[in-house]
């Protein structure tokens, strides 16, 4: 809200402040000051009035000139001035700056030679002086004294403060409000407006003819409605006085009963309407809702469809304002008014919310009542907009005059003691402070008592004042003697930290531990938006899950759904520093992906990465690029942070079309629906990538786990024993079926061992250390090659041992398996 | 004799100096030591001569076969070093580039987020987590926002259809609405609700406004909030908390302002401000760094806690507007397009 300075000092006497103490006191009271204004001419010395005597035109090609003689009074005496405006015609008073005068903008005025002619000064336009720009020189009308300093002959300036009021605060949507508040800070008596009228006299005549009826059909969303009525107006201009301060506040004067309205809602927070009363049907005000379909054409010339939830001042036959919100253009005040009706009411806060985003319609009179008017001035503040309607456009109340609603007596009183708030506040403020800032802020002590325990300070009762509806609770009072007391003033200590057993979510662990894997593994972590368009997720997830990801109200067509993955943003980032020549091949990146299973969402923890080969690699010495177990290890060592031991799971080889992964180059493993995890891994689609016009292979993996699934608290590990005495190793090679997979062959193997060894010693392990293919061997076949390791714990093995465990387990591949050992 | 063993070594010395492979090793040392060597042969001549010249000649041999076997031992460590050699192939230029790529590097968000956690770790603040999708009970109601409160509008808060179900996001009444948490303050709420005070958590997140992206607003950002609540605590906590922050992010000479405010869920309620002179691209004594203030006795009342008991602060900042002042970074849009001239410079 815009609150103007000279408007302020009706209220407070802030003259002696400087505008950056009230700018700090608006602050540290607890509202944002958004922008300081300050409008009029600064203080200029060496201005004067002075009376242009004549005027030569001075040749010059390219501008008018002219040398003028100016008189600048008794002090000064006629000056020689060379003048480029226009309108520098003798007879016309003006603004002189005399040598010595320093302009806005660090302007210095000297003696100096122009044009060939001595000037001794320079008159002035407006924008010279500080003031807004106008053609020429600035006329000074009304004949002023010459040499009087200009000062003395402009309106004064004034500052106007933009500041951001907190929705606690409808109170202070007004200059009254902003007036108490400051007036508390600085300990000055606040002067409230005093209201010549105060209610119809017994004997003033009635006029029903204008307003016979006022009726309040809908009285839960009009608690309150007042109406007067003035006759004989005279619509015109405001005055000067009038114009100024809405001119200040960036209100455009209209005339002067609007422009009352407007001072009055400034002044005091409560809008009001004014009607011409002979354009109300039926001389009847019916405050109702509007039945749907009805039309209102709003001041501002659109014509608005209402609904029957919208509350509508009406007259006997149709509406003619949208409730708090805006007016007809058919009911409201023009130059021939001569008769009004001033409303003066209050509306329910969620009504007037709802119809003005239904409308898309908001006002600073909707603004206030969406935030809250203080109904128990609204009488008040009927009178004053009456005075000054009369003051301003004449005219006189008569009656009837109505009140519809009852204007429930307020009283609320809160009861804090002195202990509470140095309790709440952990450091003391003497009690007598404390009552002074209630009372500064008209929160009247009624009762002050001591408390059970004396040393514990009194216990007050606090009245509250009917605008201060936010103050409930005694810990509200515990703010209101801390604003005022100032929170630059709260002493400084030392954090004080009992321990607390625990520790950081299994979330936040797992994220480090990838992140950190990742890192060091030459990654560079990215943050992508967890939004995406559906188009990209199409090609990520299912269509029925793609439906069940989608928001309600998506702000933009490209962040329309919830990411099922990770992997699409990390390839908008690859593609993002391709397409800028950046080169990037390793990204990774943790966050959350909502996987959808059976119509419902799951919200997952998930880290991903992808590799990109290097798009026109230059580099002196070629390294291999990642491939696919790149891609698998990795994985396993993100699935290990979770607490997931990979290498016992199953895989799932990528054997079809899958969500963005190339067949036969890419697997997964693990369903979030049962083990609470998933990973997927490989080549991502060679075609998929193509269209994102992405170059060269990218190999990526993404692993992600329901947040209840990280096993954080790991129970501890136990130490296990190992043998030092050496291993016994043997090597056998298979021939099998190309489609065989080594883990199918490896687990066999372990299982046959494990059985030829049986209790004599162990076997340590089997692993494939080959695999062949092409030249020599059969087509559709490959050999696979497994080196065994045999350790006891107790001895040295020997060869005829170990050998005889071998050829059992060769007996039982020849015997009970397809494949064939190669010698 | 004597002349044959002088003969022997002098044959020697030039001939094992100038060996160049093992195999040429074997077989000179197996000329001259082996069984049937020269040298063999002269000792093995020990036998023929008469027994008073024995020890005399005796001394010799072994002398011979000590300054030959110097010879042999010299031979295969001038081999070995050859072969050492011969492994490495040219000197490298140590000036040439290594082709790897890397370092890896940590988002600056990232960079910040456990930045601060350290800090808050420090006083006893353990990090807590809560989930993305919420509902209006968490996310709105249990922080004493007003049925009909802006920020609930469908016109800043994303929302999810009616018929969605988020299966691992609890409800709190069944006809209640999932949406985007809009802050991360609803981890509080269910860190409340689950545990028993006190209570000192840090939660970091991601936190989505229905919001136009610009050069200081995004779709979704990251937010950071404390809250501890146990007996006692007090206004003066507080501000010894964010003193404590910020001196030890940014300085022992960092100062901290309250500016009083108005938060549904915290009373009082507090903007914090931050001196600025020592960050970059801040043109201003003081910035506006994040909210807080002491938890409103609704909300404890609402999650079961006695308020007449328990009582505690909250604090919450914009992670992203921190790196921003941190860093002098003036775009968000930065931390979300992720490209590597970026990244790179904040590791």
């Amino acid at each position: 809200m815009k609150i103007s300075l000279n408007w302020l000092n009706d209220y407070v006497a802030l003259a002696g402040v400087s505008n950056d103490e009230i700018s700090r006191a608006i602050t540290f009271l607890g509202f944002e000051v958004e922008g300081i204004i300050n409008t009029g001419a600064p203080k200029l010395d060496l201005v004067v009035v002075g009376e242009i005597l004549t005027r030569t035109k001075v040749p010059n090609p390219k501008k008018e000139i002219s040398l003028c003689t100016v008189d600048v009074g008794p002090a000064g005496g006629v000056k020689s001035i060379v003048c480029g405006a226009h309108n520098c015609d003798p007879g016309r008073r003006v603004p002189v700056a005399l040598p010595g005068a320093v302009l806005p903008g660090d302007f210095k005025i000297t003696q100096s030679k122009k044009y060939g002619h001595e000037s001794q000064g320079m008159m002035c336009g407006p924008d010279e002086i500080g003031l807004p720009a106008g053609n020429g020189l600035l006329i000074l009308d009304g004949s002023p004294a010459l040499g009087t300093p200009i000062n003395a002959v402009l309106p004064p300036g004034d500052t106007v403060f933009d500041i951001e009021i907190t929705p606690n605060r409808p109170d202070c949507q007004s200059h009254l409000g902003i007036a108490r508040e400051l007036a508390a800070w600085f300990k000055l008596p606040l002067l409230y407006p005093q209201e010549k009228f105060r209610g119809l006299p017994v004997d003033v005549a009635s006029r029903p003819d204008l307003l016979a009826s006022v009726r309040v059909e809908s009285p839960e969303d009009c608690p309150l409605y007042t109406a007067h009525v003035i006759t004989g107006v005279k619509i015109g201009p405001s005055p000067e006085w009038l114009q100024r301060r809405l001119t200040a506040v960036g209100l455009r004067p209209i005339n002067n009963v609007v422009d009352v309205g407007n001072y009055v809602m400034l002044e005091t927070g409560q809008p009001l309407h004014a009607f011409d009363a002979r354009k109300l049907g039926g001389a009847s005000i019916v405050v109702r809702r509007a039945t749907e379909g009805e039309k209102l054409t709003t001041l501002d010339s659109k014509e608005r469809a209402l609904s029957a939830s919208m509350l509508v001042i009406a007259d006997a036959q149709k509406p003619v304002v949208v409730a708090g919100i805006m007016g007809g253009v058919d009911s409201g005040v023009s130059a021939d008014t001569t008769d009004l009706v001033i409303e003066c009411a209050i509306f329910k806060k969620q009504s007037i919310r709802a119809t003005s985003r239904r409308l898309a319609l908001s006002s600073d009179s909707s603004y206030r009542y969406e935030r809250g008017v203080d109904s128990h001035a609204t009488l008040e503040n009927a009178y004053r907009a009456i005075d000054l309607i009369i003051e301003t456009a004449g005219g006189q109340v008569v009656g009837p005059a109505f009140t519809v609603g009852s204007d429930v007596p307020w009283q609320r009183e809160i009861v804090v003691t002195h202990d509470f708030i140095t309790e709440k506040l952990g450091f003391d403020i003497p009690a007598a402070d404390m009552r002074a800032a209630f009372e500064a802020l008209e929160l009247t002590i009624t009762r002050e008592e001591p408390t059970v325990h004396p040393a514990r300070g009194p216990a007050w009762t606090v009245g509250i004042p009917s605008w201060r509806d936010d103050l409930d609770r005694p810990i509200d009072l515990v703010e209101e003697v801390l604003r005022l007391y100032g929170t630059e003033k709260i002493p400084a200590t030392v954090v004080s930290s009992p321990g607390l057993v625990g520790d950081d979510d299994p979330i936040v662990l797992f994220n480090r531990r990838v992140t950190d894997y990742l890192v060091g593994h030459d990654f560079h972590e990215c943050v992508n938006y967890t939004l995406r368009p559906a188009k990209e997720i199409a090609a990520w997830c299912t269509a029925p899950a793609a439906t069940e990801l989608a928001l309600a109200n998506p702000f933009t067509e490209d962040q329309s759904h919830l990411r099922p993955t990770l992997i699409t943003g990390l390839l908008e980032s690859l593609k993002l520093n391709q397409s800028r020549g950046v080169a990037a091949s390793r990204l990774c990146e943790t966050g959350r992906v909502f996987i959808e299973h059976n119509g419902q969402n799951l919200e997952c923890a998930a880290v991903a990465f992808v590799m990109a080969e290097p798009v026109n690699d230059r580099s002196w010495l070629k390294r291999e690029p990642a491939d696919f177990y790149a891609a698998k290890h990795h994985v396993g060592a993100l699935a290990a942070a979770a607490g997931i031991d990979f290498a016992r799971q199953p895989l799932t080889s990528v054997v079809a079309p899958t969500f963005g992964w190339q067949t036969g180059h890419a697997a997964t493993a693990g369903q979030i629906q049962f083990g609470g995890w998933s990973a997927s891994f490989g080549l991502v689609d060679l075609a998929l990538a193509k269209s994102l016009g992405l170059e060269g292979k990218i190999y990526a993996g993404i692993f992600a786990i329901l947040p209840a699934k990280i096993s954080g608290d790991a129970t501890r590990r136990r130490f296990a024993e190992f043998s030092l005495l050496p291993a016994a190793l043997r090597d056998l090679a298979l021939v099998v079926d190309a489609a065989t997979t080594s883990t199918e062959v490896q687990k066999t193997l372990a299982k046959l061992a494990r059985a030829a060894v049986g209790n004599a010693f162990a076997l340590e392990s089997v692993s494939v250390f080959d695999v062949y293919a092409g030249q020599g061997m059969p087509e559709g076949k490959k050999s696979l090659a497994f080196s065994f390791v045999f350790r006891a714990a107790d001895r040295t093995l020997t060869d005829d041992e170990v050998n005889a465990a071998f050829n059992k387990i060769q007996d039982e591949v020849a015997k009970t398996t397809a494949w064939q050992i190669r010698k | 004799m004597q002349d044959q063993l002088s003969a022997l070594v002098a044959k020697a010395t030039p001939e094992l100096a100038a060996l160049q492979t093992r195999p040429e090793f074997e077989a000179a040392k197996a000329r001259y030591v082996g069984p049937n060597g020269e040298l063999t042969a002269l000792m093995k001549q020990m036998g023929t001569v008469p027994k008073e010249q024995r020890p005399a000649l005796g001394k010799l041999i072994n002398e011979t076969k000590g300054r030959v076997q110097v010879l042999l031992d010299a031979a295969l460590a001038q081999i070995e070093a050859a072969e050492l050699t011969a492994q490495l192939g040219p000197a490298v230029d140590s000036t040439l580039p290594s082709p790897d790529i890397g370092p890896g590097t940590y988002h600056p968000l990232t960079l910040v987020r456990e930045e601060m956690c350290r800090i808050l770790r420090k006083v006893g603040f353990t990090v807590a987590d809560g989930p993305e999708v919420e509902t209006e009970y968490y996310c709105f109601d249990a922080l004493n926002t007003p049925a009909d409160h802006p920020a609930r509008d469908e016109k800043d808060t994303f929302y999810f259809p009616a018929s969605s179900r988020f299966a691992n996001v609890s409800k709190k009444n069944p006809d209640e609405k999932y949406l985007l948490r809009t802050h991360t303050s609803s981890v509080q709420i269910r860190t409340m609700l689950k545990g028993k005070p006190p209570i000192r958590i840090v939660s970091p997140g991601r936190v989505y406004r229905r919001d136009t992206t610009d050069a200081t607003h995004s779709a979704n950002f990251h937010q950071l909030e404390c809250l501890y609540v146990d007996k006692n605590v007090t206004v003066r906590d507080l501000k010894a908390l964010l003193d404590y922050i910020f001196a030890s992010l940014l300085g022992k000479d960092t100062k901290t302002r309250f500016r009083p405010h108005y938060f549904g869920y915290t009373e009082p309620s507090f903007e914090v401000d931050l001196s600025a002179t020592h960050l970059p691209k801040v043109k201003k004594p003081w910035i506006e760094i994040g909210g807080c203030g002491m938890v409103d006795p609704t909300v404890f009342a609402d999650v079961g806690y006695d308020p007449e008991v328990w009582s505690g602060y909250a604090f919450g900042m914009g992670l992203e507007r921190l790196a921003m002042l941190l860093y002098g970074i003036d775009d968000i849009r930065y931390f979300y397009q992720n490209d590597l001239r970026f990244l790179k410079q904040f590791a």
